[in-house]
């Protein structure tokens, strides 16, 4: 019989988390404070953060012991399982090797705990009594409730009104583990109350909800801030997932060609490649691809068109208004793995030409989660089938090549808080709007003429 | 003789696409007042492969709003966490006294 998943056991559990920092080829550019024009200090972030996370947010060191307590928490549902895509393979009738890291086998049922267990460790040792955070959907508002119960704390969690109104569910499981949740904009802050008086049905943004939590961690006692994406330490907990799965690889005696992960804010996609990007680093001939909503294909197409707006080299300047063209918008700020709300460490790699990016559209997306479901059985969160639509892709290029490729991706989470989203692709209600293929098409041509920005020139 | 000009009608509260931000499915109208009441600033980006949505801006949002939604630089998501630390700090002093 051959072997479907491999499993660790639980002493083989990483005993340290992977730092990126310390083996970039150049280092990240810190974001400077608009007030003084200085780097951002430990001061600045000293009233939402503990100082362990803070200083894990600049360290330099390769590698950080993860401790014992978070160990004990991990061991809930770490080390987590690595999958053999057999029935997959044999449906796309590819000679690839696909590989899947499932990460929906936490509590939360997804990555987002990796972070958020560490995060309520750091905060419980520092004396936090209160951690204040906000979600839309509520994936990680359910991670940080699940760890805050684990370690005695109190959270209270701003979820965006829509949410809350669209998805009871999270809500539910959040409060199951003991949090609050309150639609956000509420009346319990004053950023809250002022939006409430300009407009009292406000739906809410995440923008909002994120103003009311920091407002309540920066001016109570002994309160602080959580979150789940973008940040440097967040990255770094959730490397756990990638040093696990060059273990599981091995014992797979196989070693990935090809490393997809869906890339949202970057954390589970960074969670599964950084480890990697560091034999990438020292020679490995690895191609890492962040799959991505199809927002604007002429971002991952065409990113040579962009320059940058700020000297974290995050933010494009907007560069297509120059073509003239009137298809692209000429107001466009950046797609996917650009856009301000993606972390900057992968951003950083995306710069330095160590991973690529690649753009689907939504049907691909949800046919690709149904043909999972109905080949390995799991049913995905919606953003993981951004990654399973990449794979397929990949798999069929390498049947047409005629080439045995090793893909490895991680499945982030299951989608069993989300059958509304399936229900809508079921229906036929996401396929009535047919894509303007010829038009993106034409929109790549034009930017295959445009010169490179600086931080591409060699 | 000129081609008379299409009306550019957004896809209505029956269609949603997902939503990067929320993470979970949104409608166009949702987006149109995602920021304070001005748009979303991934709308553009988010929705162009369905309608003409820059067109459509253009045509609804007047000069200032449209330079207020889109033309401001992002920042980086810690000085977004500055900022609001900072704000935070005021609006409470402001209270106290």
């Amino acid at each position: 019989m051959k072997t479907k998943k491999i499993v660790l056991s639980e002493s083989e559990l990483p005993r340290q988390w992977y730092n990126i920092q310390a083996d970039l080829p150049t280092p990240l550019e810190p974001p400077l404070n608009p007030a003084t024009k200085q780097p951002i200090s430990p001061e600045d972030l000293a009233p939402i953060f503990p100082m362990p996370l803070i200083e894990q947010e600049v360290s330099q060191k390769r590698w950080i012991d993860i401790p014992e307590e978070v160990l004990e928490k991990y061991l809930i549902w770490r080390p987590s399982p690595l999958y053999r895509a057999y029935n997959l393979e044999k449906y796309l009738d590819t000679p690839a090797r696909i590989y899947f890291k499932n990460e929906g086998v936490s509590p939360a049922g997804s990555h987002k705990p990796n972070t958020a267990i560490p995060q309520a460790y750091y905060n419980k040792i520092s004396g936090t009594k209160k951690i204040y955070t906000e979600t839309g959907a509520g994936q990680w508002g359910s991670a940080l409730s699940f760890s805050c119960a684990l370690f005695g704390l109190e959270c209270k969690v701003f979820m965006v009104k829509i949410s809350f109104n669209q998805k009871p569910y999270r809500r539910i499981m959040m409060e199951t583990w003991g949090a609050t949740c309150v639609a956000s904009p509420s009346n319990e802050t004053n950023a809250g109350r002022a939006i409430l008086a300009n407009d009292p049905n406000c739906p809410g943004s995440l923008g909002m909800a994120i103003s009311e939590a920091i407002e309540c961690a920066a001016t109570e006692e002994d309160a602080k801030y959580s979150l789940g994406s973008v940040l440097n330490h967040v990255m770094l907990h959730q490397t756990v997932n990638g040093l696990e799965c060059q273990k599981q690889m091995k014992i797979a005696g196989d070693y990935p060609d090809i490393i997809i992960g869906c890339s949202g804010g970057g954390s589970n996609f960074a969670g599964m490649i950084l480890p990697f990007v560091r034999d990438k680093i020292d020679g490995k001939d690895i191609d890492i691809i962040g799959s991505e909503p199809t927002s604007c294909p002429t971002m991952t197409k065409g990113p040579f068109a962009y320059d940058f707006g700020d000297t974290a080299q995050m933010t494009p300047l907007l560069a297509m208004h120059t073509l003239g063209h009137n298809f692209v918008p000429e107001a466009i700020h950046a797609g996917g793995l650009r856009y301000h709300g993606m972390a900057p460490i992968i951003s950083h790699l995306l710069v330095n030409d160590l991973i690529r990016a690649e753009a689907i559209p939504q049907l691909e997306t949800f046919n690709a989660g149904i043909i999972f479901a109905k080949t390995e059985g799991f049913i995905s969160a919606p953003e993981t089938n951004h990654a399973i639509a990449l794979t397929i892709r990949e798999a069929l290029k390498a049947k047409e090549e005629g080439k045995e490729k090793v893909i490895l991706f991680n499945w982030s989470g299951h989608g069993l808080v989300d059958m509304g989203a399936y229900e809508a692709y079921l229906n036929g209600k996401l396929s009535n709007h047919a894509l303007e293929d010829d038009k993106i098409q034409k929109a790549l041509v034009d930017i295959e003429l445009l010169p490179k920005p600086k931080q591409f020139r060699k | 003789m000129n081609k008379k000009e299409e009306t550019i009608t957004p896809p209505g509260d029956d269609f949603s696409i997902r939503c990067l931000k929320l993470g979970h499915q949104i409608f166009f109208s949702y987006c149109l007042h995602e920021n304070n009441k001005l748009p979303c600033f991934k709308i553009l980006d988010c929705w162009h492969t369905y309608f003409q949505v820059e067109k459509y801006l253009k045509e609804t949002l007047t000069q200032n709003d449209w330079e207020e939604a889109f033309k401001k630089p992002r920042k980086p998501k810690i000085l977004t966490l500055v900022e609001l630390i900072e704000q935070a700090k005021k609006s409470k002093k402001q209270e106290e006294s």
